[in-house]
């Protein structure tokens, strides 16, 4: 980036960050309403190019392929801006990690892609579960993309411990949503034990980690990491409840948690308040995963400015603090 | 519709076995019944004098029934509906098979995507939710249902398991698919059915190995064991559930059940329903004299009361089996307490991961207004009159046609009408001179 020239990796990264949270979230709904084989073929759509399969067709047709065409199209839109993106930043100015970040996600996106693909091909449930992966990694890269774009190459990058101990561990913890969510109906109740527990252990992790993070920038932090990190808290909060209500109104409430007299109705199979309920679990955890990315980067960045200024030298990049 | 042409089918799956071996997990395996163990094991008790090994037998005998299964019903991707069953093979199409829709929104694969995480891709009650819930989803397998018109024995109509499937039941965690398509509901109450046969058939075909064959014998594979000795009889049974209805009595003059439960108009028949209650309809003994449900609490449904027994039965062996003296034993009498050992340590391993933690059932608090097989009057009369089929929950009514019942018919709406009255009704007002040990815990 030259110092004084438009900030065109930012803007694009920014672009991609939105249009993949978009994705995502058409993703999730995907899952939430088992609509992955709603279109058999790939990567065409009926037969039709995807993205001239017609828009009418797809915009007044059935809800399932209005969300599989719809993840589609937006998938092949956060490819090509991945691609804009990566041809940007590698022409502009930008630090080196930027430059190969984006050619990081370029790779991301073109398996992402594949695997979307192999998934409808094969019909494969374990497939099912690597693209739910791989596709929030793509986005924790997008918004590293978009943080580390913003700053000048004097910053550094240094990252926060705590801070990526929250990503990894929101990341994992989406990782073992994914199992639960893309759930083989033939594995055995123990095995779905074994990841209720996973998930909850997961669900721990993350909020020891966010209270963790919040306390430490609480102390030495900037005034926007102080704000992220509380952000993340609040956010962590909402997921819990979240997760506890995607349980919920999937199998009802759990014995003897409230009194049975609270309940008034059976639960409804495909209700749009469950879905939402289930899919916003997924989504909030892709968002508290971003935002863990850009506290992690906010907050190291932070403290190599002030260590660098408490040395009264310039400023070093180094990978970890 | 356009297929996809090979080349990317190629390059599909080419990257789907990189990234699977990636990660170290393989393909999803095509599904499949899963084999009935707790009765292919307990109908394959070890023969003294055994040529072969016991595990060797007890597998050929498994394998034989999977095999007979599968010609008569099909595979969870491809179901066979026999002309016997009276079933609907394109319902059970739409039902069965994994997840997907066509281009005008029809949806395949119906079971898979709503029920068989709880009851489990062969209907046993075993998906992998399945322990977390209580109660238990229902295993099909016994042919056993608990919420219908019809007699206690009988079969439900496909209209009672249309009905349960759009009602829900309340304070458990099987929704309601009000919200599907009534053609969708259909299917799935077709593909109950299948899988409610399968099961029962299943446990046909073990049961007369157990009692009829030697451990050398096979099953019969002939037309007329399999179809008429086997598959008619349980056929039969579901196709004359619509003639098994329960008659229903007139209403009584004096009861208004377009009022609610409380009302003053129904005074006398709350009162009658309340002698009922007490008295002859012997409802105290499970759900107390306060109605919460405070009687007796240890008794188990037919389900778990199974798992119980037979828990029960291998633990002695078990135990016998280990304090048994080998010493003195001849090689014959060895070999044979060896294959027995074999078999109870199998058993075990079986109820461990093929059968659920047996639970309690318990009586149903009548104060909270949720009946679980409808609330309706006609809902709780059919419970009152039949009882409940699988629960310790005896009916009123007569057990079949031309029997008497503890009640008469239409005293049984009398009965409605107070149990309608309870959540109404308060806490004192019925046994306040009893002891009401378990008030605290409405």
């Amino acid at each position: 980036m030259t110092g004084r020239s438009f900030n065109w990796t930012h803007l694009v990264a920014c672009l991609l960050v939105g249009v993949t949270a978009v994705l995502l979230s058409f993703g999730a709904l995907v899952t939430t309403y088992e609509a992955a084989m709603a279109v058999p073929d790939w990567p065409g759509t009926y037969g039709h190019n995807l993205l001239l399969y017609p828009w009418a067709d797809w915009l007044q047709g059935p809800w399932d392929l209005f969300l599989e065409h719809g993840h589609r199209l937006l998938g092949a839109l956060a490819g090509m801006v991945t691609l804009v993106l990566a041809a940007v930043a590698w022409r502009s100015s930008a630090r080196p990690m930027v430059k190969w970040l984006a050619m990081a996600a370029v790779a991301l996106v073109v398996v992402q892609g594949a695997l979307g693909g192999a998934r409808v091909l094969l019909d494969d449930k374990t497939v099912a579960k690597v693209h739910a992966c791989t596709g929030p990694l793509f986005f924790a890269v997008a918004v590293a993309i978009a943080c580390l774009s913003r700053r000048s190459s004097e910053q550094g990058t240094r990252l926060s411990r705590l801070p990526v101990a929250l990503v990894v561990a929101s990341y994992l913890q989406l990782v073992a949503g994914a199992q639960l969510r893309h759930l083989d109906a033939a594995v055995s109740p123990s095995v779905f034990r074994g990841l209720v527990g996973l998930h909850i252990l997961g669900a721990f992790a993350v909020t020891v980690f966010a209270v963790a993070s919040a306390s430490s920038v609480g102390i030495d932090g900037s005034l926007s990491s102080r704000r992220w990190s509380r952000g993340i808290v609040a956010l962590v909060v909402l997921q819990l409840l979240l997760g506890l209500g995607a349980w919920v109104v999937s199998w009802g409430m759990p014995a003897g948690l409230v009194p049975e007299s609270w309940l008034s109705e059976p639960l409804r199979a495909r209700s749009v308040w469950s879905a939402m309920v289930v899919t916003g679990h997924v989504v909030l955890g892709m968002l508290i995963l971003a935002s863990s990315v850009v506290l992690a980067i906010d907050a190291g960045g932070w403290r190599a400015v002030t260590s660098a200024s408490a040395a009264g030298s310039s400023s070093q990049s180094r990978a970890f603090a | 519709m356009r297929q996809s042409s090979p080349s990317h089918r190629f390059v599909a799956a080419i990257i789907a076995i990189v990234t699977v071996a990636a990660v170290g997990c393989g393909k999803t395996p095509p599904a499949s019944f899963r084999l009935n163990m707790v009765q292919a094991t307990k109908a394959t008790v070890p023969e003294s004098g055994l040529e072969k090994p016991w595990a060797s037998w007890s597998r050929e005998r498994q394998q034989q029934v999977a095999t007979i299964l599968e010609a008569m019903f099909g595979t969870p991707d491809e179901p066979v509906a026999l002309p016997e069953t009276g079933l609907d093979l394109a319902k059970l199409q739409l039902a069965a098979g994994p997840v997907r829709s066509d281009i005008v929104g029809r949806k395949n694969g119906l079971y898979r995507e709503h029920c068989a995480h709880c009851h489990g891709i062969s209907g046993d009650g075993m998906g992998p939710t399945a322990a977390f819930l209580n109660p238990y989803p229902r295993d099909y397998r016994q042919g056993k249902f608990k919420f219908k018109s019809t007699w206690r024995d009988a079969k439900p109509t496909h209209d009672d398991l249309v009905r349960l499937l759009h009602e829900g039941v309340i304070g458990t965690s099987m929704p309601s698919f009000a919200l599907l398509p009534p053609a969708q509901v259909d299917a799935l109450a077709e593909y109950v059915k299948y899988l409610s046969m399968r099961g029962e058939a299943e446990i046909a075909l073990f049961t007369y190995a157990e009692q009829e064959l030697g451990a050398d014998e096979a099953l019969p594979t002939t037309k007329e064991f399999l179809v008429d000795e086997v598959l008619t009889p349980i056929a039969e049974k579901w196709q004359g559930a619509a003639d098994a209805r329960i008659p229903v009595a007139a209403i009584p003059a004096g009861v208004d059940f377009n009022l609610p439960g409380n009302d003053l108009a129904n005074r006398d028949s709350v009162a009658r329903g309340k002698a009922l209650f007490l008295g002859d309809g012997g409802c105290v003994k499970c759900h107390g004299v306060t109605a919460l449900g405070d009687g007796q609490a240890n008794d188990y449904d037919d389900w778990n009361k199974a798992i119980v027994a037979v828990s029960a039965e291998v633990a002695v062996g078990l135990l016998s089996s280990k304090e048994a003296a080998t010493g003195g034993m001849s090689s014959d009498a060895l070999a044979d307490h060896r294959a027995r050992s074999a078999w109870l340590d199998s058993f075990a391993h079986v109820l461990e991961g093929d059968a659920l933690r047996p639970r309690t059932i318990p009586p149903r608090n009548l104060r909270i207004g949720h009946y679980r097989g409808g609330r309706r009057p006609i809902d709780l009369y059919r419970r009152l009159y039949t009882g409940i089929n699988g629960a310790p929950m005896p009916g009123v009514g007569p057990s079949g046609p031309g029997g008497k019942g503890s009640v008469a018919d239409e005293e049984i709406w009398h009965l409605v009408n107070y149990i309608r009255s309870l959540p109404y009704e308060m806490d004192g007002e019925l046994g306040a001179d009893r002891p009401m040990v378990a008030k605290d815990r409405f």
